[in-house]
């Protein structure tokens, strides 16, 4: 290769590569296009709430940079709910008759998502909870739709790992919160999988010790422990009494902050559950990347759940029309939807449509997260 | 229900009821010397556990320093809120409820500047005696474990002897029983009531190194341990820190026992009746008049 011909390619590679870096930075202009964003920022609900904030706000800056709402800027107006169902509604009432917003994505916590869905619901403003459905009174709003699988497929997936290893007796450690919501699907799901579950053994929520209560599980003689519960207790509890069958854990523990609380009892635990920043599925790496680059930290299902929410709502706008809201935008939400978490169809009975095949199997190895081959077909 | 199962049980009901003792103790030494019911005596614990940690890891001082600096801030802690506040408010005739008010005031502020300053995550320390074990009958104790209900129950007995043998913890009980005739002999009835603090913090901060290794300390810990505390030490007779001890191995005790025993369910249920009753029989708590002895 000549010196010209090499300087021509170079220039070339230069103009091409400058060409690409423009049409990521497309611009927008007018009126910016306001979404409603509430999450629990403060109290309980912030080990959830404030990786939500951080997926919606890098979902923002992606959005906006591609190009926006039709040309226009989109805005999500965040608010913290501070883990408090009142303060929620007040909160959304602000955003819709205040500062009116066209749509509204989160709360955090599914008695906040309750409190709020009755607001959205009677006005018509399309809502996507970062919640798993809830109670019962949920399944009517056909408008409120939900980023985070319904308990009954956390339970279903907790099963189907203890089947992949031929585990038939199972003991169970959960709190008395979110373990006990997931529980109340999982006792009559066993049963179809021929699961019997030996022990099951409750624990209050922020309990400082569960020894006892492992204890009894362990006396059960279990071929594997499912731990279902927001804390790291019950796992040092497990492995300080040396439990030594497979632990399967519930999405809720899957947080770096549980995690590291875990200390050197975080090994051997398997977890269903959607995003493995270590190592990400193909087309989660550059949702994966872009936050790592942003934040300089591994994003985890809840920073990914509020992203994919952010997204669907825009590629909503941009179907429906920039100004719209209402039933219109609503129905443009109900497409399917391929996001980082999983596949969503709102339009199904649960509001979710998240199949099980969405779920990834990861392993916590000496502290760290590593993706296992299973996976469960559809 | 097997034999391996009651010992897991009581092993559990020991190690709990010794945290439940200590921080207890802490909170009736400073109700005795002061009449302040301190709702932020597991922020003392925190504190203790929170500065171990950080001279652990960010300094990289030794174990043993980091402990002794541990407890050396809770120690401090509770003397600059005597000198800070409640000397303050003591002299302007405050009532007991205010006092109240005062210290869940210090205890959200304390567990939010840990939030704000160190963060959400909760934090290990090594376990004291390493990372064994002691396996009876199936049933498993960790060395540290043993080594917690060991200066769990040396402390109660250096507590003990404090108030007993030494001129200080004399002159402490007395400006507490009466502080107008300790005053006319010459104590010092304020800096008595700082000291109070000094202990109560010293007690709380020592609980909380005790506890991290095995639980974890987060910023949300304080208030946990506060209600198991309080608890023990109303149990056990307010007024009475050895009572606290009796009170925090009696709930430990209840608490496990009531899991193998009935149901994990109802442990809760289970071990508040117990209390109930316990309450109902003797009003003044299981040691409660010893502690008009002094305890």
């Amino acid at each position: 290769m000549s010196l010209s011909s090499f300087i021509a390619r170079l220039a070339g590679a230069t103009a091409l590569v400058g060409l690409s870096a423009l049409s990521v930075q497309a611009q927008t202009s007018g009126e910016p296009v306001k979404i409603g964003a509430i999450v629990s920022a403060t109290g309980a609900g912030a080990g959830l709430g404030v990786p939500e904030r951080n997926g919606l706000l890098l979902a923002e800056k992606d959005i906006n940079a591609k190009g926006g709402i039709k040309g226009r800027p989109i805005k999500f107006i965040v608010e913290d709910d501070a883990s408090n169902p009142d303060t929620a509604l007040s909160k959304a009432n602000d955003l819709i008759f205040g500062q009116k917003v066209q749509a509204l994505l989160g709360p955090s916590l599914t008695a906040s998502t309750v409190a709020v869905g009755g607001v959205t619901h009677a006005n018509k403003i399309p809502q996507i909870a970062f919640t798993g459905i809830g109670p019962a009174v949920e399944r009517e709003r056909k408008c409120v739709a939900h980023v985070l699988p319904p308990q009954r497929l956390n339970a279903t997936a907790l099963l189907e790992y203890a089947k992949s290893i031929k585990a038939t007796k199972v003991g169970v450690l959960h709190d008395a919160g979110y373990g006990n919501v997931v529980m109340a699907e999982l006792k009559p799901l066993a049963d179809k999988y021929g699961v019997k579950l030996v022990a099951i053994e409750k624990f209050e929520i922020g309990a400082t010790d569960t020894t006892t209560q492992a204890a009894k599980v362990k006396a059960s003689q279990p071929d594997a422990v499912f731990i279902i519960a927001t804390s790291a207790t019950p796992f040092r509890n497990v492995k300080q009494i040396q439990i030594t069958q497979p632990v399967i854990a519930a999405i809720g523990s899957s947080s770096y902050e549980y995690v590291n609380a875990m200390g050197p009892a975080a090994d051997n635990i398997v977890i269903p559950e959607f995003v493995v920043g270590e190592d990400p599925l193909p087309h989660q790496k550059d949702f994966v990347e872009l936050y790592k680059k942003t934040y300089n930290s591994t994003p985890k299902n809840y920073e990914a759940a509020a992203w994919d929410a952010a997204h669907i709502i825009a590629a909503a706008l941009n179907k429906a029309g920039a100004d719209a809201t209402g039933e219109k935008l609503c129905e443009a939400m109900k497409a399917p939807y391929t996001g980082v978490l999983a596949s969503y169809n709102f339009s199904a009975d649960d509001m979710t449509g998240i199949p099980i095949s969405s779920f990834i199997f990861s392993k916590l190895v000496g502290g760290k997260y590593t993706r296992t081959p299973f996976r469960v077909a559809q | 229900m097997t034999l391996s199962l009651i010992l897991q049980a009581l092993f559990a009901g020991v190690t709990n009821g010794i945290v439940y003792a200590l921080v207890g103790m802490g909170l009736s030494a400073i109700f005795k010397g002061s009449r302040v019911i301190n709702a932020m005596q597991g922020e003392f614990a925190v504190i203790g556990a929170m500065t171990t940690v950080l001279l652990l890891t960010r300094t990289g001082w030794p174990y043993a320093a980091a402990i002794a600096g541990g407890a050396v801030a809770g120690a401090l802690v509770g003397a600059f809120i005597e000198v800070a506040f409640v000397r303050y408010m003591a002299k302007k005739n405050a009532s007991e409820d205010s006092f109240l008010l005062l210290t869940i005031g210090l205890a959200l502020t304390l567990s939010a500047s840990v939030l704000f300053f160190i963060g959400r995550d909760g934090h290990l320390l090594p376990p004291l005696g390493g990372a064994g074990v002691l396996i009876i009958l199936d049933a498993v104790i960790q060395f540290h474990a043993l080594w917690l209900i060991a200066i769990g129950i040396g402390a109660t007995l250096a507590l003990r002897a404090f108030y007993h043998r030494t001129t200080i913890g004399l002159s402490m009980m007395a400006a507490s029983i009466d502080a107008d005739g300790a005053a006319t002999t010459g104590i010092n009835v304020s800096r008595m009531r700082t000291y109070t603090f000094v202990l109560g913090g010293l007690l709380g901060a020592l609980g909380g190194i005790l506890v991290t290794p095995l639980i974890g300390v987060d910023y949300q810990l304080g208030l946990n341990l506060t209600l198991k505390g309080f608890a023990a030490a109303v149990l056990g007779g307010l007024t009475n820190p050895l009572g606290a001890a009796v009170g925090g191995l009696t709930l430990g005790l209840v608490e496990s026992l009531a899991i193998i025993g009935i149901s994990s369910s109802y442990k809760d249920v289970v071990a508040f009746s117990v209390l109930i009753v316990i309450m109902i029989l003797m009003p003044q708590g299981i040691l409660g008049r010893a502690g008009r002895r002094g305890g």
